[in-house]
């Protein structure tokens, strides 16, 4: 039952900038992702929340309550970690109780929660097991018990999944959101897993170099990057680079569209307010949202494009194609069952309808600020 | 002609033959074996001299006399041992805390001076310790002095030891317990001191052993009444010859040094080590 406030926060170590001038409202009872590359500041973000590191300026309030000189034991908060950080001399059930025990409970009453807990977990019978005899899952959920027994008002995790197998992180992680979904309790959530973010967040926060790019539901992040980096940062996505040609004024209320010629394309999309005639421009399309046609003889129309498959990977469920494009290589993710149709050797000439295309600015930077962030992940895990 | 052939050839493989490996295996445990007699014989050859009487009869008497005459002896080295000890721990545990998690101008300079006494030769020492006991702090030849003595020589011995468990224990146990709304005390009792225990138990060992059977620096600082084990054995060896009560004492001391160490493993050491990130 708490509203989580970070104003103007800053962190500075030595002469890095870890965290630059954040700022978030977090509703009681909301589920937040903070999503972004390695580095990008997220996980010193959520310690200051926890009160592990001090920020350099700025203020982070509970429930309007200033909390910066608050100590982490009084803040009454859980913190899942990425490594479970069990403590290894402890019993299933003393590490449940731990939190209970330092802050005086009752006998009795410790015994009942760390029943209610274990059973919550479905563990009940491993309560005297040491953490070592438990399976990396059976230990990540006894952290998730031990994180909720002392009743703390805000949940913060922090990559508590990316040291487990993908069945596990997928089960787990629905998990999550049913514990915060029935405590209703205000939680935090660090992540570089994009999947993840989508799945159990009320709202997205992406981070980069210690700043918010853009928070927004799912939807936003995903159909309306507002950046540069989170157009190329979440979901795969194509980035053609091209020129706009013709700004299309739109009716009140509603967004003009951009002509874009790219190589030998005309593209047409969303405008974003902010280009002019004759600017350089990446136009952003994501590989599930690139039709394939097969059959289709190709009118004069913006979107449509002419191509050549030079490259096809069946992974059961969808087709990974490569299309050579006017000069351009579009990766594009085909599903359906007409998908079968393009396994076909000798049908190598398609045509693609570009949907939802996204259209930001062509800054030279952020080209290798995405490629970095791309390659980031891949290395920390 | 086959079915025939096949038991003969079964038989032959069962039948263990004296072959290079068995020689192998028998000279390698021969080595060992030899070799664990050589560093035990002159330990044995000590027991049986205790447990005879001048015209080679066995006897248990000189064990009498120990317990009668070197009681003292031996209850002053338990006594001075358990105290420096416990000394050491309240001192080597905050440092290596300080060592470890606070940044420390100058770390590397201070952890070498702290072990200087390892390097100091134990004449030396006891040199530098009577000059100092006599007209500084005016102790000499008292329990004090003594355990002044053994702290300042040994408590490197802890201090190493807690700080190398200190350095891998990693600082996720800390901050867990700190959300979870434990105290820096209570995160400190609680949590750091049980996963501590192998590097704790590791230097209250070391500790134990080099106070234990500590002679040279003693010889230097310790008067009539603070004669601990060790060193009464060399001066009864100086003064009386050596007898077998001599031996005995020897011998006592030895098993006492054995047993704790035993006794150790068994209670600290392996509660501590189990379950630990160490295994």
């Amino acid at each position: 039952m708490t509203r989580v406030q970070l104003i103007d926060v800053t962190k500075r170590f030595g002469s890095t900038l870890a965290v630059d001038n954040v700022n978030a409202d977090i509703a009681d009872g909301e589920f937040v992702t903070l999503l972004g590359p390695s580095g990008c500041g997220k996980t010193t973000t959520l310690r200051m929340v926890a009160g592990l590191v001090e920020p350099t300026s700025g203020q982070i309030k509970f429930d309007g309550q200033f909390v910066n000189n608050v100590p982490p034991h009084k803040r009454n908060i859980g913190l899942a970690f990425q490594s479970h950080a069990l403590f290894p001399h402890l019993s299933v059930a003393r590490n449940i109780a731990f939190g209970l025990e330092v802050k005086g409970a009752r006998k009795a009453e410790i015994q009942d929660r760390v029943q209610e807990m274990l059973a919550m977990i479905e563990l009940s019978q491993y309560a005297d097991r040491m953490p070592a005899q438990l399976s990396g899952g059976q230990q990540q959920r006894v952290a998730l018990a031990r994180m909720l027994a002392t009743d703390p008002r805000v949940l913060l995790f922090d990559e508590p999944l990316s040291a487990l197998d993908r069945n596990l992180r997928d089960t787990l992680k629905y998990s999550i959101l049913d514990l915060q979904r029935r405590t209703r309790k205000t939680a935090i959530y660090v992540t570089h897993d994009q999947s993840e973010a989508f799945a159990i967040s009320d709202r997205i926060f992406v981070m980069n170099e210690g700043r918010i790019e853009q928070a927004g539901t799912q939807l936003d992040i995903y159909l309306r990057p507002r950046t540069e980096f989170v157009a190329g940062f979440v979901g795969d996505n194509n980035a053609i680079p091209g020129e706009v040609v013709d700004l299309v004024r739109a009716a009140p209320g509603e967004s003009g569209l951009v002509d874009v010629r790219a190589g030998g394309m005309n593209l047409r999309g969303l405008d974003p307010g902010n280009l002019q005639v004759g600017d350089k421009v990446l136009a952003f399309v994501r590989p599930e949202n690139i039709e394939v046609m097969v059959n289709s003889s190709l009118a004069e129309e913006a979107n449509l494009v002419r191509g050549h498959i030079t490259q096809i990977v069946f992974e059961g469920p969808t087709l990974r194609l490569i299309v050579d494009a006017e000069g351009v290589s579009i990766k594009v993710t085909a599903g359906g069952l007409g998908r079968l149709t393009l396994l076909d050797q000798e049908r190598r000439d398609v045509v693609l309808r570009l949907q939802a295309i996204t259209l930001v600015r062509d800054e030279p930077a952020v080209a290798a600020r995405i490629f970095a962030a791309r390659l980031c992940p891949s290395t920390a895990v | 002609m086959a079915s025939v052939a096949a038991p003969a050839a079964a038989t032959r493989d069962r039948v263990p033959a004296f072959n290079l490996k068995w020689l192998g295996d028998a000279l390698a445990h021969g080595y060992i074996l030899a070799w664990l007699a050589i560093f035990a014989l002159p330990f044995l050859a000590t027991l049986s001299y205790s447990l005879r009487t001048p015209d080679g009869a066995w006897t248990v008497s000189a064990y009498q006399y120990v317990f009668g005459s070197f009681k003292e002896n031996l209850l002053l080295s338990l006594q001075t041992t358990v105290i420096t000890i416990i000394i050491n721990l309240a001192i080597a545990i905050p440092a290596a805390y300080a060592i470890v998690r606070y940044p420390l101008p100058g770390k590397s300079f201070i952890l070498s001076a702290l072990n200087l006494s390892l390097y100091t030769p134990a004449a030396v020492m006891g040199v530098s310790l009577v000059i100092a006991y006599a007209f500084l702090f005016r102790i000499p030849q008292t329990m004090t002095g003594l355990i002044a003595a053994y702290v300042v020589g040994t408590f490197p011995l802890m201090l190493v030891p807690v700080i190398v468990a200190l350095r891998d224990l990693p600082m996720v146990y800390e901050e867990a317990a700190r959300t979870l709304g434990a105290t820096r005390m209570q995160t400190f009792w609680r949590v750091e001191i049980p996963l501590l225990g192998p590097g704790i138990s590791a230097g209250i060992l070391l500790t134990f052993v080099i106070i234990f059977n500590e002679f040279l620096v003693t010889l230097f600082i310790a008067g009539p009444s603070t004669t601990t084990a060790a060193l009464r054995v060399y001066n009864l060896t100086r003064t009386a010859g050596f007898q077998p009560s001599t031996a005995a004492l020897a011998t006592t001391m030895q098993l006492v040094s054995f047993a704790v160490v035993l006794l150790f493993f068994r209670f600290f050491g392996s509660r501590y080590l189990k379950g630990t990130y160490l295994i």
